[in-house]
């Protein structure tokens, strides 16, 4: 195998090489190192530690070649703590070398000492530093005490004292007389304890000291001698386990397995029991178990009762530890017979029919401890007068009889497997007994989280008492649960599920061998609450200065307590809060001094003993007035109101023919004038051609003027300037013409110079005549610049003129060239309220009228457009009020007018050529008089 | 206690008890009465046979019958009892020290062949807890006044045969000492016992123990008093 080792020199070699290499660097390292770290000089001690509040002195030794290198010399020491100069007083130079410093009453724990040199006058230069550590040696350990738990090795512990602020070791140091035993080193996260390694050899005495030790000192405790046997703390007994006694049911008898250390040693026990309902623990007198045992029977117990016991044991003589408690182990007594009697009553059912009333039995289940075991049944027996006893045997607790109405004895007992408990006897009284002879003073109060119930016993001999109570509710029906007392008690509590913030009717009613006394009732909580809700307020009537308020009480189920009283709590958006307290028996309380015309906020908070809850907010407003008040200023205003306007009728009554003669004044009757009688003659045929034949001429025979006075308000304007205007004003309320104005646009192509208010007026009157005067001719002092055509739609009988056709067609043709359509237009153009028909243009047709015409067609034409009109009146009226209105609106409709008023001015500007003096001065005004 | 104490310091523990030169350490504790109590008790833990024998003797496979009716206590081996009453305390301390030595040599013997059987260990604890109470006692016996007396009771003692090299017969010589070694213990209980007796009674005895122990004691009170209790390294006078 040559090949492998020229392989294996070679890496020997380099090895070799390599680590030749690393010593040389090492020892060339350490060598510049050493050189390099030499120090100038030390301090002497190198580590100390310094007992607190000590002096300590330090010395700093120079080195003869750094002082030769440095030129310096001890002088130049100068020493620093933790980097801060110490005062040179604290210095001592001892000789050329050596410096020392001076600490007194060290209090710090850790300081840091350098020793430094000045050279060259300027350059300070560390020689050297120490840690001083400070601290306190240790206290002597004090209260050593060892435990040996069985199965274990012993443990000691101890007080250590005081804080050394050094690491302190404690040793626990053992020994026999003849042996000493390994050191117990305290573990760092617990240094006031140790576990010795051997296990512990009893009846031999051991010393025991411990040991502590820290840099500063060593000092031990107070050695402690022992016989491990007294400090034993032993396993608990097992196995326990609890039997009774069918022969004695008072009886339970405990066994168990002692621990193994009951041959070192003898025991005593300590057995503790209770019941299983119970939470403190009995305990068996310590002297009937001062000896090692494993069993013991536990007396005087309750029968078919269970019980709890548990067991623990320690050293007979008391040395040592208790052990810890055993398992809790149960057992159970044997029966016994019911040690007392059921409660017993009865409720007599609703329903009752002749000679036989159903009777409901009720009785308690025992309690445990008086039922002594499990209760098999119940037997009841029922006994009349001289009638055989009726037996029961029922597992129930109620039973329904039907009794006759005489007195019954009622006995029951209840049953174990042992025996029978006493017999519980109640007397039924005869239907027609009377109750009397109630406890009195009955009182109920909550005390100690129960409530009490207290009365005074009637003066005569009680058998018992029965107390009954049910929860009073809004919700559910009042279902009571019932107990029991006897004869010589007069206080008790209620032994049920009493819940709080619930209102208890309770019922006491005492027994006598006679039968039921009269029950007394009051009602009592168990613990009162604050309701659950505050009462709902609401105005009642509100005034200006009051307000009645109410509410209801509040439901009982919301109560939770007695309600001891309200508070109303109102107040303005502004104002403060007032309260006002009212008693819990009112539903209605009046706030009087409120303000009026104010918005009020109002709560309401009920109180029990306990607080209060508030209910919703509500709001009112008082009223501006007072209830009357406005009646009391409307009436007398409306009853002047009246006496005025009756006093005004009654004026006008008196002065009805003035103010006839001035608003209504006399139409004449046409059928009654006497102008066919004085214009026969006329010519039928009006024939105008030009003013100034009419003017010159100065007849004005065939004129028939009728002066009516449109309005009273408005005078006649006596100037043309004042008739020019009242001329705009009638062209401008032209539109407003209806009835008899609808008639005149179909009797005239001028407009009819009335208001509206004249064609109320004449619509009054027109269910006795209709009339449409034209006036187109002179009215007043003026003469109609054009010809005047005159029509009436009475239904009294025309006129001979109007029977005319020839003086209808005299305007109607005044357009010869077309006969039938003009007539058409001309009512369509006036209907229409056309501003293109200016009274000029009319006055120049009338001119040119034909004096060729069909005088059977006009007549059959003008029937036609007759019928037309009245067809379609009602519309037409209607579409020129419309029009009409609309034109009072808008400002175009104003602007026509306003052209047609130009017309009719320039109308009126050719009426002043003519002479003002053209009507007879004798005309009276208003009148009518014929020419 | 072999696991804590090394086997050359356990060597020289037994040899020092052997000759009554133990390693004292520390100091005793407690009157006579108190040690005499605490003997009895160890010695009533020692009588029983469920300590040794009974486990020993179901290792072995010797809980059989016809097997069982051969582990009887071989005589000469432990003194019997009425050698034990007459002798005087100190020889009865001694011969008591010399015996519980012997079974310590034995015990280790046979828990190295029964390395199992952890008995063994606890009894030779209990054995070293003894030989100290003996110790202690003897320090309260009276010092040079009495008079020295043979370490053995009784010319019928003899040491205990050396081991079988038959592996039955040596499992049936173990069986047989530690009969005889309960045997023996149950006899020093009743001499503790005795000892334990009403002082009126001991008192007309010539070597009382209680009377004695209380007198020495009384003697040593004025040397001890003020300081520790200096061994005196043995018994026997």
């Amino acid at each position: 195998m040559p090949p492998p080792e020229k392989k294996k020199y070679p890496c020997k070699m380099l090895t070799l090489q390599t680590w030749t290499v690393q010593a040389l660097f090492v020892f060339l390292s350490t060598e510049s190192l050493g050189e390099l770290l030499d120090p100038c000089g030390y301090i002497n001690p190198e580590s100390p530690v310094v007992q607190l509040g000590s002096n300590f002195t330090a010395v700093c030794v120079l080195k003869e070649k750094c002082m030769d290198y440095f030129h310096v010399n001890a002088n130049y020491i100068f020493w620093k703590t933790n980097h801060v100069t110490i005062p040179h007083e604290q210095y001592t130079v001892i000789n050329r070398t050596a410096s020392s410093v001076t600490f007194r009453d060290i209090s710090l724990l850790n300081i840091q000492l350098t020793c430094n040199i000045r050279t060259f006058g300027q350059i300070d230069q560390n020689v050297y530093g120490i840690r001083i550590i400070s601290g306190l040696p240790p206290e002597k350990p004090k209260n050593l005490s060892c435990i040996v738990k069985e199965g274990e090795k012993m443990t000691c512990q101890w007080d250590p004292g005081r804080e050394t602020y050094l690491e302190t070791n404690f040793t626990l140091k053992s020994e026999w007389a003849t042996e000493k035993f390994d050191d117990c080193k305290t573990k760092r996260d617990n240094p006031t304890s140790c576990t010795v390694d051997y296990s512990p050899v009893y009846f031999v005495n051991i010393e025991v000291w411990v040991e502590a030790e820290n840099a500063l000192g060593k000092v031990a405790s107070d050695h402690i001698n022992f016989d491990p046997i007294d400090k034993v703390k032993p396993f608990p007994p097992h196995n326990l386990s609890v039997s009774n006694s069918e022969e004695l049911s008072s009886i339970l008898k405990l066994t168990w397995i002692n621990s193994s250390i009951k041959s070192f040693m003898k025991l005593k026990y300590d057995i503790q029991y209770r019941t299983k309902d119970a939470s403190t623990w009995s305990q068996i007198p310590p002297e009937d178990t001062a000896s090692t045992r494993s069993s013991f029977t536990v007396q005087d117990l309750k029968p078919f009762t269970e019980y709890v016991f548990r067991i623990r044991c320690m050293k007979e003589d008391g040395k040592g530890f208790w052990s810890d408690w055993s398992a809790e182990e149960s057992g159970i007594t044997y029966e016994d017979r019911p040690s007392k009697a059921p409660s017993f009553w009865y409720k007599m059912e609703p329903s009752h029919t002749h000679g036989c009333r159903p009777v409901q039995l009720i009785w308690k289940t025992l309690p445990r401890f008086e039922a002594n075991g499990k209760i098999l049944d119940y037997e009841v027996t029922l006994k009349r007068w001289k009638s055989p006893l009726q037996n029961y045997t029922v597992n129930d607790t109620k039973l329904t009889v039907n009794l006759t109405n005489d007195r019954y004895i009622a006995t029951l007992t209840a049953r174990n497997l042992v025996g029978k408990s006493d017999a519980s006897v109640l007397t039924i009284p005869a239907y027609d007994f009377q109750a009397a002879r109630p406890v009195t003073d009955l009182k109920a109060f909550p005390k100690d989280n129960m409530l009490w119930v207290e009365w005074t016993a009637p003066n005569e001999s009680i058998n018992k008492y029965i107390l009954e109570w049910c929860v009073l509710s809004d919700k559910s029906p009042c279902v009571p649960d019932w107990q029991q007392e006897d004869g010589n008690v007069h206080r008790t509590y209620l032994r049920g599920n009493l819940a709080e913030s619930k209102c208890y009717l309770i019922t006491v009613t005492p027994v006598y061998d006679s039968g039921p006394g009269s029950p007394q009732s009051i009602k009592a909580y168990l613990k009162q609450a604050p309701p659950s809700k505050g009462p709902t307020v609401r105005t009642k009537k509100v005034g200006k200065n009051e307000a009645v308020l109410e509410w209801d009480q509040l439901p009982v189920d919301v109560q939770n307590g007695f309600i001891r009283n309200y508070t109303i709590f109102y107040k303005t958006n502004i104002g403060n809060e007032t309260a006002v307290n009212v008693d819990s028996s009112h539903t209605e309380y009046t706030l009087s001094s409120l303000t009026s015309d104010t918005l009020y906020m109002v709560r309401m908070a009920a109180y029990t003993d306990e607080g209060g809850m508030d209910g919703p907010e509500f709001t009112f407003t008082t009223p501006k007035f007072a209830q009357g008040e406005i009646e009391a200023i409307v009436v007398p205003v409306c009853l002047a109101f009246l006496l005025t306007t009756l006093l005004g009728v009654l004026f006008c009554f008196n002065k009805r023919d003035l103010i006839k003669k001035h608003i209504w004044p006399n139409v004449p009757d046409p059928s009654k004038s006497h102008i066919a009688q004085w214009s026969p003659h006329t010519p039928p045929r009006h024939n105008f051609n030009s003013k100034d034949q009419i003017y010159s001429d100065g007849n004005f025979t065939d004129v028939s003027v009728v002066e009516i006075e449109a309005n009273d308000k408005k005078p006649f304007p006596e100037d043309p300037k004042s008739l020019d205007l009242f001329k705009k004003e009638k062209i401008s309320t032209e539109g407003h013409s209806s009835g008899i104005g609808g008639s005149s646009c179909m009797s005239s192509s001028r407009p009819s110079i009335s208001s509206s208010d004249e064609n109320e007026s004449a619509q009054n009157t027109s269910s006795t005549v209709q009339y449409s005067t034209v006036v187109h001719s002179g009215y007043r002092h003026q003469v109609p610049s054009v010809q005047v055509f005159s029509r009436s739609e009475s239904t009294q009988p025309l006129l001979d003129s109007e029977e005319r056709p020839e003086e209808l067609q005299l305007v109607d043709n005044v357009d010869g060239s077309d006969v039938i359509l003009p007539r058409q237009q001309y009512f369509k153009q006036n209907c229409s309220q056309h501003e293109t028909s200016p009274d000029v243009s009319q006055f120049e047709r009338s001119k040119q009228v034909s004096s060729v015409n069909d005088e059977d067609f006009v007549r059959l034409k003008q029937q036609q457009i007759s019928d037309h009109i009245s067809q379609s009146y009602g519309s037409g009226q209607m579409k020129m009020f419309q029009e009409v209105s609309a034109a009072d609106a808008f400002g175009p409709g104003t602007e026509g007018q306003v052209e047609r008023f130009e017309t009719v001015g320039m109308e009126a500007v050719i009426d002043e050529g003519m002479p003002k003096s053209y009507l007879p001065q004798t005309v009276r005004r208003g009148g009518y008089m014929p020419q | 206690m072999r696991a804590q104490l090394p086997r050359r310091v356990l060597l020289s523990l037994v040899l020092r008890l052997l000759f009554l030169k133990p390693v004292v350490t520390g100091s005793c504790s407690g009157d006579d009465q108190e040690l005499l109590r605490q003997l009895q008790h160890q010695v009533d833990f020692m009588k029983d046979s469920s300590r040794l024998l009974d486990p020993y003797m179901h290792i072995q496979g010797l809980d059989v019958p016809g097997l069982k009716e051969h582990c009887q206590e071989r005589p000469g081996v432990f003194p019997r009892e009425n050698a034990l009453h007459e002798l005087s305390r100190r020889g009865f301390l001694q011969t008591l020290n010399a015996k519980l030595g012997h079974v310590l040599h034995r015990l280790t013997i046979l828990q190295q062949n029964l390395p199992k059987v952890q008995d063994f260990g606890t009894v030779k604890r209990y054995i070293y807890g003894i030989r100290n109470n003996i110790y202690c006692l003897a320090q309260l016996l009276p010092g040079s006044s009495e008079t020295a007396e043979p370490t053995q009771a009784g010319t019928e003692d003899s040491p205990p045969p050396p081991p079988a090299s038959d592996t039955f017969q040596s499992k049936l010589q173990g069986c047989q000492f530690l009969r005889g070694y309960h045997r023996f213990m149950h006899s020093v209980g009743r001499v503790f016992h005795k000892w334990r007796e009403s002082p009126s009674r001991s008192r007309s005895r010539r070597h009382s123990p209680h009377r004695a122990l209380r007198k020495g004691a009384h003697r040593m009170q004025p040397s001890m008093r003020g300081k520790r209790l200096m061994p005196r390294g043995q018994l026997s006078q």
